[in-house]
Order: structure tokens, then C-alpha cells, then sequence
């Protein structure tokens, strides 16, 4: 049997679904990649051109976004029907919520090229903000990240459960510790920040309900930017004149609404080649076909008006966000990932891949997105969190697996000498100050050859008791402190740690 | 007298006789039962150690479900000697085995990931290659366990294992310790604790005895190959380690860590945990009473 081209977009569509899932796969202790996980970010012409403007900076991997960017003159938004992962997903979702009205929401069409307008007028004047609507790092951290760590807990918890009544309990922990070894950490990383992405990603699968591909129709900037190229698109819907009966079952199958009112015309910046009203069409009118590349089709969705008004409103927002920038004073416990360049330079990179998240959760567990902590700029921005985790010492990977080089990748040598924070004792807090009693659980996990953290025996004297013991009193030498955190981490006081890490001192890479 | 002079006065004063004896005096219990080896490889050392013992079946019996609980704790390689030497503990196992055990185990908590630390001590690879079963240790796998006679710890959660198996053998390694001075045999056995373990600090002497009094493992190796004299319990530095070639085992736990503090240099009534241990009965501090058989291969 000859398998129809629609059969071929499935295909396409779960192998490049299962491409993009072993490239998530990869991200995890130990880091030994066959496939880069970075890849489907790095093919993302939205990420690369905001990236690189806003961070001003030219990075020769990014050069590989141009088969995306340029696919569109041969195969129009082929892109978003046969290979995005999140247009996978969206089709998926379609097929299970089953939009039941059809209503006409085309005025709503330009959203797509007004997102891409803002965030490019965003990106030249230096704020970087992409991400937030760009499907490629949607994609990766939610599926990377919440999803992995969904499955940890699934599977974990099914293993577990499997081996506490008794089934093949020796076999069982045996695959529990090679999965532990490949895929999760031994233990669960308890994100903090992932609650505000999750809703992200329920919100763009539960669209669906409005109509189908909505993201993809009315929301996707990057679907808005390969449109911009699918005008002169050289493969393109024919309909043959004589066969069809205008019975409209092609406009009513288009997933894109792509198709006018006259069921010849086809707007090619919209149509993303999924082939339904060729299989649909009971007279077999619709083919697809090459034609002279650079026709170009009339239909621009933004008009001048709205073209206007977005980039004066993304300008107006930029001022918003420089006037929310944190004061530094205020952000003493907001700690990067080790290296990671300067403030400003960090923001303008870090595209929220969640992919530094998710590999630290396989390694020491410190990173976390964050919500408000480091500013509506730094909206889930990598913060080292180190009451869930901290930063292993001999790890680099967060460095190793940053697509963007926001956080340099530095070698394990190198990344040791760079200070992410400063140690503080809270005396008031920590035990040998504040009871008198000897504890230092922080000085026996300070991972510095030399120990950043030493002790001060000091005789005490009970007051009441007038019994006399000695007592190991903490202290930092600041110049051996890197900043890891494992102090704070290992500290025995519930809530506070009597020992933090503080921003002062902080070393960042610059660019 | 250094510490090395101190070996070799004890290799020719006691381990002598040992050397001259025909055959091994093996008696099932009592402080007697104290042996050091030295100056060998780690395999061969590990062979002598169960010779000088009477022979790994005075320990493991045929059909024996063996817990060996090395240490794993940090992410560092063997040469640092912040974990126990992995050959040393490859060759026990396969010993274990040669007795006829069903079954061995190897797992600790780590303080440090437990991936990187597996990964870097190398302990996993070498006792996989022996037949052991390397485990990851996992929440769920404690059991809160009442501590009847603790003096300040009434229950902690404990690793199940410690209850399954039917031996369990303590391979700690001899290093540096800001708290208890040294870390040995009864500091070892918190790597079988769940729970926050930051909290056996206060106050440490008791409570390290008090687990002790529920963990109770029926023979301890000391790795004093490499030992860490300085920024234990995790070092990190080269300069620290100093290359010393001993084993050192027994059935008395006390008297075990007594001698692993007196080869580290250090006056075990110093140590107040042994001490502790020492009236509570679980053991003899007095290294004057009772000395090691010595082995030494190049004397």
C-alpha cells in the first residue's frame, strides 16, 4: 500500500516529537551527549535574531536557525505542521478537547505578527523577552524540565511501590538505580518555581478548545516569522477549477483557517502544508505543487495601523521594565548559576530554556526558575535556591548545556574559582553562637580543599551550671569561600539556614 | 615515636610470635580478636587481615545475606582519601563470596550527590566486578527505629538493610574529623541513617554511641591505606593524604576505633564518643590491654 503524504506528516511529526524528546534525554549527569540537547533551540530563528540583538553579540552555532528561517521559500510553514514539537503537542490536544464552535476569530491573526514586532522592538532595545512566546523554549521547559520531573515522580513512585510489595524487589531497584544512573536524580529535586510555566503550557494545549491550532494561528511569533518568509513560498495548495464543487470541506478541515472564503486562495503565510484538504476533498481538486518562488502573496495580516501601535507600546513596555529593574541592594540572596555573566548581560541571553534547571536537579539541585525574585526582567531567570540544593563542587554542567552561553561554559577547574556568593554566619541563628554548643556540619561539608570554613575552639562557661566546655565556633575566611552553598544546604535548623550565602562579593564572567 | 616507628615496634614486639604460630587462634568473641596488617596491596592485605581473623567463614556462612558498608560519602577519587579504597573493598567482597554468601550488598548516604560520589570512588565499579549489588539509597527505605537504652537519641530512622541482612561488615576509612577528631568505624554508620543527619551533631559523642547501640556490625575493617590527616572529612588536597598502608580489624568496635585513633596519632581517651562507648559497656578503650596481631609483608 502507498502511504499517503498525510500518513508522512504523522510520521514527520512523532519523529521529530522523538527527536526532540531524546534531546531532553540528554540533559542529565553525567553529561555525555550523542545528540546536543541545545539543538532545537539553536535551530530557532526567533530565538537567535532577538538573542543575538538584544545581547549584541554574534555566535556562529545560531547560524544553524537559518534552515528553519529560510525552509519557508521552499516549504512554506512546513515547519509548524511536520516538525515543532509544541505544534505536535497542540495537534494532540486538539484531537483530545475537540474545539466545538467554530467561530470566526480571524481578526485576531495579526496577535501572531504583533508579538513579533514587540519582541523584536523589545530585543533592540536590550530587553530579551522572547522566550515567553517563543514555541522552541515553551517546548523545551516544559517538557524538559516539568515534564521530566513529572515522569521522575511517575515512575519513581510506581518502581517504588512495586518493590515494597514484593515484586522482583532485587530486579527492580536494580533498573530504580540504571534508570537513576541515566535519566533522574536519586532523589526528588522539589522545584519551586515551575507552577508559573506549567499554567504557560496548560494555557497553550487548552486553547485548543477555541479552535484548533489556535497558538499556531493567532499567538505563535515564530510561526509569524517563517509566515513572513512562507509568502514566497515556492511549494503551494492548487486547487484544479474544473474538479472542485465548492463544497467548502477544505476551509472546514483547514487546521490554519488558511484558506478564503473562495476556496481557491490560499494564504500562504498561515498554511503550515498539513495536507488536510487535499485528503478531504471528495473530488480529488487540491494538490500541492511548485511554483516560481518569489510570487509573492499579497496578505499582510499587521496593518501599518497595527504595526504602529505595537511597536510603540513594546516600546512604552521597555521603559516598564528598566523602571522594574531590582534594586541590587534588594536582591542580596539572589545568587546565579556559577559564571554566569553580568546582570544585564545575563538577562539579554537567558532564553528560559529551563535547560541549566534541569540538568542541576540531576546533579547538585540548587537552580530553580524563579518567579518574582529577580525582577519582572528576570521573570524565570536560573536562581541558585539553596534550601533545596546546592552547587556541587566538581560540577560544571549547567555551563556545559547553556544554548546561549548566558552561563559560560566553563571548565570544572575554572568554574571552582569562581565565586558565586559569600558565606555569612547568622549568629543569632546558628547553633554554636547561638546555644553555645558544638555543631559545625557546614565546616565538615565545605567542599574547598582548604575550607573556606574554619573553627575557632573557644573554652565556654556555663552560667548557670558554672560546667566549662569547649566549643567550635564557625567562621568564614572569606578569601577561600566560593559561594556553593552546601553550608546552607546542610545546616540542621529548620527554615533558615544559621548560615546563608549572600550576593556580595559575587564573581560574574564577562562577555 | 613517630608513627611509623610506633608500626614497626608493634610489627616486631607482637606480630612476631603471630608470624612464628603455625596456625591462628580463633576464638569466637573477646577483644582478642584484633589484627593489623601493613605494607602490602590492598588485596593481598585484605587476604592476610581474614587469615590473621581465622578466615572469612568465621564471619560470613554459607547462604549469608552480607551488608558491607564502606564508605561512599564524597564526590572524590580514591586518591584523595576521603572514601574507602576500592580494591580493599572489591577483594572483601569477593571473600564474602567464597564463603558461600547469597548475596552482598554495598550502599551509604551520601553527603555529597550520590551519583557524582559512586562515580567518583570508584567502590561501584570494582564491586560490580566482584558480584556485588552497589545500591543508591532512597527516602523510603528507613525505618524509624526506637533506640531503647539511647541516652539522647530515643529513635532514629535507620536503613531497612541493616535488619535484613544477616552480617553486617564495617569498611570505614581512617580520616580526619573536625567534631569527633577522627572519623572511624562508629562515625562510619551514619551512612545508614535517613532523616537530617545534621542533627546526630548535637550533642555528637552521644549520639554517634547511641546509633551504634542499634547498628551493630559484626566485624570492622579499618582502611588506613591512604588515611587524611588534615580538612576531613572530605579533604580535597593531595597534601593532606599520607600514604600508610594498614589494615586494621576487629570485633570490638571500641577497641577498633581506640587503635585507628592511636595510629592516627591521637590518644583514644581523648575521643569522648569512645569513651562514652567504653563505660556503656560496648567495648575496651584500652589499647594497653590488648594489642593487634601484627602482619606486615616487607618488614
Amino acid at each position: 500500500m502507498k502511504v499517503k503524504p498525510l500518513t508522512w506528516r504523522k510520521i514527520s511529526q512523532v519523529f521529530f516529537f522523538l527527536l526532540f524528546a531524546l534531546t531532553l534525554l540528554q540533559a542529565t549527569y553525567p553529561f555525555k551527549p550523542w545528540l546536543p540537547p541545545e539543538l532545537f533551540l539553536w535551530l530557532d530563528p526567533l530565538t537567535a535574531i532577538t538573542n543575538q540583538i538584544a545581547g549584541r553579540f554574534f555566535d556562529i552555532i545560531f547560524l544553524l536557525a537559518l534552515i528553519v528561517l529560510l525552509s519557508p521559500l521552499i516549504f512554506g510553514r512546513a515547519f509548524c505542521g511536520w516538525m515543532c514539537p509544541l505544534g505536535f503537542l497542540i495537534d494532540t490536544s486538539d484531537h483530545i478537547l475537540k474545539p466545538k464552535k467554530r467561530p470566526d476569530l480571524r481578526r485576531w491573526r495579526f496577535l501572531k505578527s504583533a508579538l513579533l514586532t514587540a519582541v523584536i522592538i523589545l530585543a533592540i532595545f536590550g530587553v530579551q523577552y522572547a522566550w515567553l512566546v517563543d514555541p522552541l523554549p515553551i517546548a523545551w521547559r516544559s517538557l524538559g524540565v516539568i515534564g521530566m520531573a513529572f515522569i521522575f515522580l511517575l515512575v519513581d513512585t510506581f518502581l517504588t511501590g512495586l518493590v515494597s510489595v514484593g515484586i522482583f524487589p532485587d530486579t527492580i531497584l536494580n533498573f530504580q538505580d540504571w534508570l537513576t544512573g541515566r535519566l533522574f536524580p536519586v532523589s526528588n529535586p522539589e522545584f519551586g518555581g515551575l507552577v508559573v510555566p506549567l499554567i504557560i503550557f496548560l494555557i497553550i494545549l487548552g486553547l485548543s478548545r477555541l479552535s484548533r491550532r489556535f497558538w499556531c494561528r493567532y499567538l505563535c511569533p515564530l510561526g509569524a516569522l517563517l509566515g513572513l518568509v512562507a509568502r514566497f513560498s515556492s511549494l503551494r495548495r492548487i486547487v484544479d477549477t474544473e474538479k472542485c464543487t465548492d463544497c467548502g470541506v477544505c476551509r472546514h478541515q483547514c487546521k490554519m483557517d488558511a484558506i478564503e472564503p473562495d476556496f481557491m486562495t490560499t494564504t500562504k503565510s498561515e498554511c503550515i502544508l498539513c495536507l488536510n484538504c487535499k485528503y478531504d476533498c471528495k473530488t480529488d481538486a487540491i494538490s500541492f505543487g511548485w511554483r516560481a518562488p518569489l510570487k509573492m502573496m499579497p496578505n499582510v495580516d499587521l496593518s501599518r495601523r497595527a504595526f504602529i501601535g505595537t511597536s510603540l507600546t513594546a516600546l512604552a513596555s521597555v521603559g516598564f521594565f528598566k523602571i522594574n529593574k531590582l534594586d541590587p541592594r534588594h536582591s542580596d540572596r539572589l545568587i546565579r548559576p556559577p559564571g554566569a555573566l553580568i546582570e544585564d548581560d545575563f538577562l539579554e541571553r537567558c532564553i528560559r530554556c529551563g535547560e541549566c534547571v534541569r540538568i542541576c536537579s540531576t546533579s547538585g539541585k540548587c537552580l530553580q526558575l524563579s518567579v518574582t525574585e529577580s525582577g519582572l526582567e528576570g521573570f524565570m531567570t536560573p536562581l541558585a535556591q539553596y534550601r533545596h540544593g546546592y552547587c556541587e563542587y566538581n560540577c560544571n554542567l549547567c555551563g556545559q548545556i547553556c544554548p546561549t552561553k548566558a552561563i559560560p561554559p566553563l571548565s570544572t577547574p575554572e568554574k571552582q574559582k569562581y565565586k558565586m556568593g559569600q558565606a555569612i554566619f547568622l549568629k543569632d541563628r546558628c547553633i554554636p553562637y547561638r546555644l553555645n554548643e558544638n555543631c559545625i556540619v557546614c565546616e565538615e561539608h565545605c567542599p574547598t580543599p582548604n575550607k573556606a570554613i574554619k573553627v575557632d575552639k573557644q573554652a565556654y562557661v556555663d552560667p548557670v551550671s558554672g560546667a566549662k566546655r569547649i566549643v567550635s565556633y564557625p567562621y568564614v575566611d572569606e578569601s577561600l569561600c566560593i559561594g556553593c552553598g552546601i553550608c546552607e544546604n546542610k545546616c540542621p535548623l529548620n527554615g533558615e539556614a544559621g548560615i546563608i550565602v549572600v550576593r556580595e562579593g559575587e564573581e560574574r564572567s564577562q562577555v | 615515636m613517630d608513627r611509623r616507628k610506633f608500626i614497626k615496634t608493634s610489627a616486631l614486639l607482637t606480630g612476631g610470635a603471630v608470624l612464628g604460630a603455625s596456625r591462628i587462634i580463633a576464638k569466637e568473641t573477646g577483644p582478642a580478636d584484633l589484627v593489623m596488617v601493613t605494607n602490602g596491596q590492598p588485596a593481598e592485605m585484605a587476604q592476610k587481615l581474614f587469615e590473621l581473623l581465622g578466615g572469612i567463614s568465621r564471619f560470613v556462612a554459607k547462604g549469608d545475606y552480607v551488608l558491607l558498608k564502606p564508605n561512599l560519602s564524597w564526590d572524590r577519587t580514591p586518591e584523595y582519601a576521603a572514601t574507602t579504597n576500592p580494591e580493599l573493598v572489591a577483594e572483601i567482597v569477593r571473600l564474602c563470596f567464597q564463603a558461600g554468601a547469597k548475596k552482598v550488598v554495598i550502599l551509604d548516604n551520601t553527603c555529597a550527590d550520590a551519583r557524582r560520589s559512586y562515580d567518583a570512588c570508584k567502590i561501584p565499579e570494582y564491586a560490580r566486578q566482584a558480584g556485588a549489588d552497589v545500591r543508591f539509597v532512597r527516602d523510603n527505605q528507613f525505618v524509624e527505629t526506637a533506640i531503647s537504652n539511647g541516652t539522647s537519641l530515643k529513635s532514629w530512622p535507620i536503613h531497612q538493610e541493616v535488619f535484613n541482612a544477616d552480617k553486617l561488615i564495617n569498611i570505614p576509612i581512617l580520616k580526619h574529623h573536625g567534631i569527633g577528631g577522627i572519623t572511624s568505624g562508629f562515625k562510619n554508620m551514619m551512612g545508614l541513617l535517613g532523616g537530617s543527619r545534621g542533627r546526630i551533631h548535637r550533642p555528637f559523642p552521644q549520639n554517634i554511641v547511641d546509633i551504634n547501640r542499634v547498628i551493630k556490625p559484626h566485624l570492622t575493617i579499618i582502611d588506613a591505606i591512604r588515611i587524611l590527616r588534615r580538612n576531613g572529612p572530605q579533604g580535597g588536597n593531595l597534601n593532606d593524604v599520607e600514604q600508610m598502608n594498614t589494615l586494621l580489624a576487629g570485633t570490638d568496635r571500641v577497641l577498633v576505633d581506640a587503635w585507628a585513633a592511636t595510629i592516627f596519632d591521637l590518644n583514644p581517651q581523648s575521643l569522648e564518643y569512645l569513651r562514652l562507648a567504653s563505660a556503656a559497656g560496648m567495648g575496651e578503650i584500652d589499647t594497653n590491654k590488648y594489642k593487634p596481631r601484627v602482619y606486615s609483608f616487607k618488614v
